[in-house]
Parts: structure tokens; sequence; C-alpha cells
């Protein structure tokens, strides 16, 4: 990605978690423009629109949860890059996101460390 | 999470009132054990013994150990016991109640035995106790009001205690369990658990209350009644039924599904019957908790 800007979009219903992932993020990134969304609809309507280089998603999420989220950017794109992150970290909502085409799964509540090694190996 | 219990432990034996614990557990935090509290508690030396020391002390510039010894209260090996033993966390809120003149030694020293009896306690159980400890500390809790758990509420009910120490902080006090089936809201946050069991769980409080465990939750400093402060209430909930459904499947190989949190906008909440509200005492105010079978 070099020095060019980042396109990031966070997909969570709650604002807090949206802002705590972003200034997280902030932390390792220095030029970064942030998408939100705060359902899975939007998530996918924005990822369309906006074409970003990496989506983090909630899992449990109104109007359309995360993993019906991951299938149906994935159905238009492949490629799209999606972390999952989700206090929900159970095997059969991990084996669920993987097979729905998530590259990654953050357990809430975020640990910094994480997200640098998530950004660090996905963001080259 | 001895602290918490032996609170509402004394509340239940009509030992202290709600104010008068509300006000020891604020002190906690600067509050340092004293020796006199841990020999008693290890049964080294009686409440009239510390008691005695205590005054002499007033008399002569000696530590507590020196007179104990001279006056053979205390023996020197239990003296060294005595400086390297770790204590439970519940002798500094029992000592601040003694200090703040709401109990006597005599009176802590007899509420200790019950509460260790009650709920089996080791002569001295750590700070990390252990989950299995911490099930029959709640359990207990539960069956002093009447009311019996399945596993699976009282896995909820430990992993929250958890939690609260864990997002929020440790310095409260739960009060009894209160069997409902309708319950007056104030700002009321519920989030639906269903699968092979179904919940729904909630947690309630007071504008201003929400304010300050959410700046607690966030580690931010909220203000004003915001989105934020909304927004950290539903944060812990849905935090801690995902942590739930983890054990749930970790334990039982049971899978449950949530419901997104969200903001119950109705002033009374009904509840079928078997549901339940623990008022939850923190310094900055009241959290009630909400358990809908």
């Amino acid at each position: 990605m070099g020095k060019e800007n980042v396109k990031i979009l966070v997909g969570d219903d709650s604002i807090l978690a949206r802002k705590q992932l972003k200034d997280t993020i902030l932390k390792f990134e220095e030029s970064v423009e942030f998408i939100d969304a705060a359902n899975g609809q939007e998530a996918v309507d924005l990822y369309l629109k906006e074409k970003p280089n990496i989506v983090f998603l909630d899992i449990v999420m109104p109007i359309k949860d995360g993993i019906a989220a991951v299938s149906e950017i994935i159905q238009n794109d492949p490629s799209a890059l999606i972390v999952m992150v989700s206090s929900v970290g159970t095997q059969v909502q991990l084996k669920a996101a993987i097979e729905a085409g998530a590259k990654d799964f953050v357990q809430k509540p975020i640990n910094p460390d994480q997200i640098k090694n998530v950004l660090a190996s996905h963001l080259k | 999470m001895f602290a918490q219990f032996f609170g509402s432990y004394l509340l239940s034996k009509n030992a202290v009132s709600p104010e008068q614990l509300t006000a020891a557990i604020t002190k906690l935090a600067d509050t340092h054990i004293k020796l006199g509290t841990l020999a008693m508690h290890k049964g080294y030396m009686t409440a009239s013994e510390v008691d005695e020391v205590c005054f002499l002390q007033t008399r002569e510039d000696k530590r507590f150990g020196e007179i104990a010894l001279e006056r053979n209260y205390l023996f020197e090996d239990q003296l060294e016991d005595l400086l390297k033993s770790q204590n439970p966390d519940y002798l500094l809120l029992g000592q601040t109640l003694v200090d703040s003149g709401v109990i006597s030694n005599t009176d802590l020293e007899t509420l200790m035995v019950g509460y260790q009896a009650e709920n089996k306690l080791e002569e001295a159980p750590s700070e990390d106790a252990n989950q299995e400890e911490t099930q029959t500390l709640i359990m207990n809790f539960f069956e002093a009001a009447d009311e019996q758990l399945s596993d699976e509420a009282l896995m909820y009910m430990n992993l929250i205690f958890n939690n609260l120490v864990r997002f929020i902080g440790e310095d409260f006090t739960p009060l009894a369990p209160v069997a409902c089936t309708s319950y007056d809201t104030n700002y009321c946050v519920t989030q639906s658990i269903s699968g092979p069991i179904n919940v729904t769980s909630g947690i309630d409080m007071e504008e201003d209350v929400a304010i300050a465990f959410a700046s607690r939750y966030a580690k931010m400093e909220f203000h004003v009644f915001d989105e934020y402060v909304k927004a950290s209430l539903e944060d812990f909930l849905n935090l801690h039924n995902g942590l739930f459904s983890v054990n749930m499947s970790n334990a039982y190989s049971t899978e449950v599904a949530l419901d997104p949190p969200m903001h119950n906008d109705v002033p009374t909440y009904k509840m079928d019957k078997g549901s339940f509200v623990i008022p939850v005492i923190y310094p900055f105010g009241t959290i009630y908790l909400i358990l809908a079978m």
C-alpha cells in the first residue's frame, strides 16, 4: 500500500466500538480514510460503492448480520479482505466466518497488538 | 469476588445498612489491611486480644506485632506467617467497617466465621479464587434469596459478576436477587439469547449512573448522556453475552444465537415467571441486572 491513503471500512452497530477500533488503527496507520457502517446491509452497500482496502466487521448486528454481509461482499468481490471483530468467538462462528470468506478473526475486547498484527499481515 | 459477596452477606445478616456498606466500599482503595485483622482471620488472636493490642498501641510507641509478641498473643512463626501471607479481599472490607465504627472486631470475627462456613472457603482463599469457589459463592447468594439456578444460569451469573470486576471495577456489592414479572425501567438495554436456552438479559440504570458506568467501561470521560454512553451499555452487555456464548460452546458444546442489544423503550418491562432483578451498588450509583427466562 506504501504511502497511499488506506481506505478502511468499519462495520459495527456500536458507535463506541467503531470509535475504539478506529482510534486503535490510527496508532499504526498514518493516512487512513474511514468509512463507517452501522449494520451489515450498510457494510455491503458501502463496500460496493467505496471499494475499501480492508473491512473490519462485527458479527451481531441488526438488519443484516456480519456473516451474511461477508457472503454478499465476497460474491461481488472474491478478493475482498474482511476481518471479523466479535465477542462471539466460538468455533462455529469462526468456521462460518471463514467459510463465508473472512480472512481473519479478532476477539473483542480488541487488543491493540492484535490489530497491529492484522494490519501488518494483510496490508502489505 | 469475595469482598463483593461478603458485603451482601453482611446486608443479609443486618450487620450493616446499604448506606454504611456503600461508604465503606468507596473507602476501600485507600485502605490497607492491618495485622490484627489478619491475625483474627487466621485464628491466631481473638477479637479482644486485637482490641487490647490496638489500645496499647495508643500508649506505647511500638508496632502491633511487637506488642502481640510481648503479650504472648502471637508466636514468632505466626507473626512471620502473617507478614508474608496473602489476604483475602473481603477482610479489607470488614476492617474498613470496623474502622468506621459500623461494626466491632467481635462482630467481624463472628461474621467472618459465618461467611467462611457458608461458602466453604478455605482458611485463606487467595484473591485469584478459582471458578468453582466463586460458583459456590453465587449459588449461596441465590439460595439465600430462595432462588435456584440451573447450571447454565449459574455460569451466566458467575460470568457477569466477573465481567463487572473486569470491565467496570471491583468496588461493587450485589443486593439479593428480587424475583419479579414486571420491572419499571430507567435507561434499559436488553439482549436476547436463543437456542437450546432462551434468555433475555438486561442492564438498567439512571442516566447519570449510566454516564459514570460508561466512563469506566470505555475508559473515557463522559459528561453528558449521549450516544456513546448508550453504546457503552449495549457494548458491555453484548461483550458479556458474547463471552457467555463462548463459554457455553466450550463447556456444553452448545451454540446459542445472540440478537443485537437494544434500548428497551418501555416504562415497564414485562417478564415471565422465574425472572429476577439484582441491584448492584457501585460508589457512583446502582445498576440493575435483569435476567428474564
